[in-house]
């Protein structure tokens, strides 16, 4: 058995990344797969809080690869399904700690007996990503409809591109209203200008800060509008092909309103 | 032809040079945060722009090579010839580099380079750049790219000061706490919390400043609150800073005026109660 190696990547920070890792992945638990999060932020992680298993680290990425523990010790598994762990990245090292040599054979490994191995990129396009990327088999690139963003993710897509991995899009915190007064550029426009195929919309949610500050990824609570659309992009994720519905901005006095893609 | 003689910044700073006297050395203080995404780039611009609005000669410098953003904010994108690497490899002077702002006499950018990479950038010589600058500006505010890696250390090589930014975040708290850690040890670097939502504070959804600043106990340069004419002045090109009736384009000229030395309070975005999140000691152990 080997399993998919996707690297959710973004070139800017504060997209998203992280987040998407961890619902993308509980998501995807949830349907019963066998799902690997990496988080490969060395120096800078933080996989573990969003999903809660920060006080579990006993072990991590960098331990592994100076083999100061077997791979399997260092995986945290999740307490809500038994199908998700996580490797978490080390706080106290540098990137370069771990070679694209080094994190390619971690990653190889994991996908032995994984469903899915989900790589959570570093921002930036240095040493960090580089690693990031050599295990990765396709990509997910995270961008938000800001001008600075989508030129970042322009950067990620021709790096990408250029190793000759296969990418999809996931436009996040997408806000209706301000596209609809202009105020914010809309997928269609963001897809356009990086020429990628679409994967999944995901709406600026304020539930998401919460969520994340308790470390409890959003798709947990199957009351909550992203939870859906999470689920959503895990089914695209695994081939199946699932229109994506339409979010309606309110309008002026609730009778003029937009289209918006969602899920 | 003529137009374009006008633009090039080479002309303008020349005659800048020739009308303004010669500054005493200025301060150089990289804007830095490790997380991506909290802002610096905003931070830089709208700070900036309010230095250079009250009278101070200013340059933004873009460390974040590879990955520049700084143009686009002060919607200099299309006037960048030269940047950065072009000048320490001498392929440009700094004249030619320096681009004047659309608004200001007073601010002036040094962009990244967009095609290359962080570590073609010689530390020393960054430094060397940076002490260039602080000849001739006031303020050389230093974008520092997010990370913790060699764009982040070639960012921090010249400066003398460092303000942190931070969001109301355990992510952001964490990362910032780790930069701090890294910077030279006689520093006392300055904290701005950004983006702070006083409704999501107030039903105890988001952390406070108070939570923030209990973590990292950081002299507090200002409190930004977040709201949606931030990323409309960002894609617009024109910095908040200088909008006369914004609340946080005030907050911002009350920054820039803290970092000039003046004795003003620092800009708060007021909340009603204020809740505190558990959570916080338990990832940064004892110390919280």
């Amino acid at each position: 058995m080997s399993g998919r190696r996707i690297v959710i990547t973004s070139g800017k920070g504060g997209v998203g990344k992280t987040t998407t890792t961890a619902n993308l992945g509980a998501a995807l638990a949830k349907r019963g797969r066998k799902v690997v999060l990496v988080d490969t932020d060395i120096g800078l992680r933080n996989l573990d809080l969003v999903l809660g298993v920060e006080k579990r680290i006993v072990f991590d990425l960098v331990e592994v690869v100076e083999g100061r523990c077997q791979l399997r010790q260092a995986l945290i598994r999740d307490k809500r399904f038994d199908s998700l762990s996580m490797l978490p990245a080390a706080q106290t090292r540098e990137k370069e700690a771990v070679s694209e040599e080094a994190m390619t054979r971690v990653i190889d490994e994991l996908a032995e007996t994984a469903d899915f191995v989900i790589i959570d990129c570093p921002a930036g396009i240095e040493h960090g990503f580089r690693a990031a990327i050599a295990g990765a088999r396709e990509a997910i690139v995270v961008t938000t409809p800001e001008v600075s963003a989508i030129r970042d993710a322009d950067r990620v897509v021709g790096k990408l591109v250029q190793a000759g991995i296969p990418l999809r899009l996931i436009v996040n915190r997408i806000r209706p209203e301000m596209v609809k007064n202009g105020d914010m550029m809309s997928v269609e426009d963001v897809c356009d200008v990086l020429q990628a195929e679409l994967l999944g919309v995901v709406p600026d949610d304020e539930e998401v800060i919460e969520t994340t500050n308790r470390g409890e990824p959003i798709v947990l609570d199957e009351t909550k509008r992203l939870a859906s659309i999470y689920d959503k992009i895990a089914r695209r994720v695994e081939g199946e092909i699932v229109p994506f519905t339409n979010l309606d901005a309110p309008g002026i006095f609730g009778r003029l309103f937009t289209m918006f893609k969602a899920g | 032809m003529a137009m374009q003689a006008f633009d090039t910044p080479a002309a303008s700073a020349g005659a800048q040079g020739a009308a303004v006297p010669a500054v005493t050395r200025g301060r150089a203080i990289v804007i830095t945060s490790g997380k991506g995404g909290v802002g610096k780039t905003t931070t830089t611009a709208n700070v900036g722009a309010a230095l250079a609005a009250a009278g101070k000669r200013v340059v933004l410098v873009d460390a974040d090579v590879g990955l520049r953003n700084l143009d686009i904010v002060l919607g200099l994108e299309s006037r960048v010839k030269f940047h950065l690497l072009d000048v320490l490899e001498e392929k440009a002077t700094l004249d030619e580099a320096l681009v004047r702002d659309k608004r200001s006499e007073n601010l002036y950018l040094l962009a990244a380079a967009q095609t290359r990479e962080k570590e073609d950038v010689v530390t020393a010589q960054m430094k060397a750049l940076i002490e260039e600058l602080r000849d001739r500006f006031e303020f050389v505010l230093i974008d520092c790219p997010a990370g913790i890696e060699m764009g982040f250390r070639n960012a921090v090589a010249g400066a003398q000061h460092a303000v942190i930014v931070c969001t109301p975040e355990v992510s952001a708290v964490r990362d910032a706490d780790r930069v701090v850690g890294l910077l030279p040890g006689d520093w006392r670097p300055e904290l701005i919390v950004n983006r702070v939502r006083p409704q999501l504070v107030k039903r105890g959804k988001m952390l406070s400043v108070e939570d923030v600043n209990g973590i990292l106990r950081l002299p507090l340069l200002g409190v930004i609150a977040d709201e949606p004419g931030v990323i409309v002045a960002t894609n617009r090109g024109v910095p908040l800073a200088l909008d006369p009736i914004s609340e946080t384009g005030a907050a911002y000229r009350a920054i820039a005026a803290k970092l000039s030395g003046k004795d003003v309070p620092a800009p708060t975005v007021r909340v009603p109660g204020g809740g505190l999140f558990s959570k916080l000691g338990s990832i940064f152990g004892g110390r919280a």
